[in-house]
């Protein structure tokens, strides 16, 4: 009886980015083949009951391989992080709706933390594609800085490298010249993409936010994982599913905690 | 998928023994991109209630060893969408149609049922959640008061003549008196167990892991607490047992159908494999095949010591 999106995947690279950071290369032709940027896989991780969501870092579809950023926070990651190369592992995927580029000259590119992976996948699609994109993006220190490539604005809380200061403090060194061909796509902690939307409305800019929450099953049925939207029913607002209607959303949409 | 794995509950006839349980489905559409949902015996849809629910804020998720503790806390689109938009979904997908019924007064109930006898030609049993622990009135409170579960009972079976299966809840002292209630009540089945109530702690911040503070705990974990209800009750019970309660594999299934179950359901393990009931469907098969019987005969074989 077939199945689908529920694939055996192979690990077959696997590199320390810093001391609480890796990064995952899997084989698996399916995912590789049709994952757009913000999208996100659920692995298995050993022992742990629930899959670990992780957000798509890079694709080689000729090859049929992809690649996540595994942050080591808890039982789950630490044991995603022991995996050796050769072993296979249930993945679902790609899950969720990832960015929408349409209609956009320009696209910058924000966040910081893990959300430096499904930045990077959406880095790598639109240069691709030919767009014009400007990477920002923003850690704690020198240490925490990974997967940083020549021309990316990056600020950093100690300054210590970069430009001193939030991710804003990047953010305010751009000249935006088209405010209404430009977008902007964000994924990082929540108060960082709170700021950032906050930033881009003042602008005038579309901002779309990759949101997190808790996350059960990653398919949409448990209704676990819900982001508050708004909404013109008598509650005022709505929750939707992280998984399934997000995880990107537009910004304007979402009720900030 | 062979004919040996039909069964009955009562007056509604199974294709399969394995129910999908109600809050780990939806209602079908989302799993339906996984497999095809003909092969279920059942679908029990996510609970209902006759005004749209957002749920519980915040963190509705905490993981526990086998298992997890939610505290979704019924949200849902109201009985009024779901018979709009997705109830003919459910009704076409071949799978029996279960409607999960909630509620946080006896009028609620009332109402829900009133509602759902309008559309019986396409509901195959409803399913009266008396033992969701994630919201404030009705459900549980209802759920573990015998004489409660009977005049609610009593008073829906006056209004419909569809089955009507009550959900109880193991958050009780005795549930051989909650699952005799149900009966003298005039239910045709019992759904044992709905989630137990637990909770977790971020020692560093020594606050609920969960914004709601307590949720219901699901999972393989819960499956001998199950059992152990299903065993009980079969003892003392004239009318079918559903089971439920942290199946993941076909042992389980069958292990629930000794205990003396007629069909079971099963939630949690599909959130971690979307697609298990089509491995476990195939497993039955080969397990009747293997062991010449078909599934129905288990039912209630239990060998006591």
């Amino acid at each position: 009886m077939a199945t689908r999106k529920e694939y055996k995947i192979k690990l077959i690279s696997k590199e320390l980015l810093n001391a609480d950071t890796c990064y995952l290369g899997f084989e698996c032709p399916e995912i590789a083949g049709t994952a757009v940027p913000g999208q996100f896989v659920n692995i298995s991780a050993g022992t742990v009951f629930l899959k670990r969501p992780f957000g798509i870092a890079s694709v080689d579809r000729e090859k049929g391989t992809f690649n996540i950023g595994v942050k080591i926070v808890g039982k789950g990651t630490e044991q995603i992080s022991k995996f050796e190369t050769g072993m296979e592992v249930d993945c679902l995927g790609p899950l969720g709706n990832g960015f929408d580029f349409e209609g956009f000259g320009n696209v910058i590119l924000t966040g910081g933390g893990t959300g430096v992976f499904p930045i990077n996948f959406a880095y790598e699609t639109l240069t691709s594609l030919g767009k014009n994109v400007t990477v920002c993006e923003g850690f704690r220190n020198a240490s925490q800085v990974i997967l940083n490539k020549p021309g990316y604005v990056l600020t950093t809380d100690a300054g210590d490298t970069g430009i001193k200061g939030t991710v804003i403090a990047g953010l305010d060194t751009l000249n935006i010249t088209d405010p209404s061909g430009t977008l902007i796509c964000c994924v990082g902690p929540i108060p960082m993409m709170k700021a950032i939307s906050v930033w881009a409305e003042e602008k005038n800019i579309k901002c779309l936010v990759s949101m997190e929450q808790r996350m059960a099953c990653g398919a949409g049925i448990c209704l676990c994982c819900t982001v508050k939207v708004k909404d013109d029913g008598p509650d005022g607002f709505k929750n939707v599913r992280c998984c399934k209607e997000g995880p990107v959303f537009d910004s304007r949409e979402v009720v900030w905690q | 998928m062979s004919s040996s794995l039909n069964v009955n509950v009562g007056s509604v006839n199974l294709k399969s023994p394995l129910i999908l349980a109600s809050g780990t489905c939806n209602f079908g559409r989302e799993l339906s991109e996984y497999y095809d949902l003909n092969i279920l015996g059942g679908i029990s849809s996510k609970g209902l209630t006759i005004k749209p629910r957002n749920g519980n804020p915040g963190v509705r998720v905490a993981e526990c060893d086998s298992g997890m503790l939610n505290s979704v806390g019924l949200q849902n689109p109201g009985v009024h969408y779901f018979i709009e938009n997705d109830l003919d979904f459910m009704k076409e997908s071949g799978a029996a149609v279960i409607v999960n019924v909630a509620g946080h007064s006896f009028e609620d109930y009332v109402d829900m049922v009133t509602t759902l006898d309008l559309h019986k030609a396409k509901i195959d049993a409803l399913e009266i959640n008396l033992s969701c622990p994630n919201v404030k009135a009705g459900c549980m409170t209802i759920g573990s008061d015998p004489e409660a579960i009977k005049a609610i009972t009593s008073k829906l079976r006056s209004l419909t003549d569809l089955p009507l299966w009550i959900k109880l809840t193991p958050n009780v002292t005795d549930i051989k008196a909650t699952a005799l209630a149900a009966q003298e009540g005039g239910a045709d089945a019992v759904v044992l167990i709905n989630t137990l109530m637990g909770m977790r702690i971020d020692i560093r911040t020594r606050r609920p892991v969960l914004t709601n503070n307590t949720g219901g705990y699901s999972g393989p974990a819960v499956k001998p607490v199950a059992i152990r209800m299903v065993a009980e009750c079969n003892q003392v019970l004239d009318i079918p047992i559903v089971g439920c309660g942290g199946i993941a594999d076909y042992k389980d299934v069958v292990e629930f159908m000794i205990a003396g179950a007629s069909a079971v359901e099963i939630g949690t393990a599909c959130l971690v494999h979307p697609a298990l009931p089509v491995m476990i469907t195939e497993d039955l098969d080969k397990y009747c095949e293997d062991n010449k019987l078909q599934i129905k005969e288990l039912t209630g074989t239990l060998q006591r010591w």
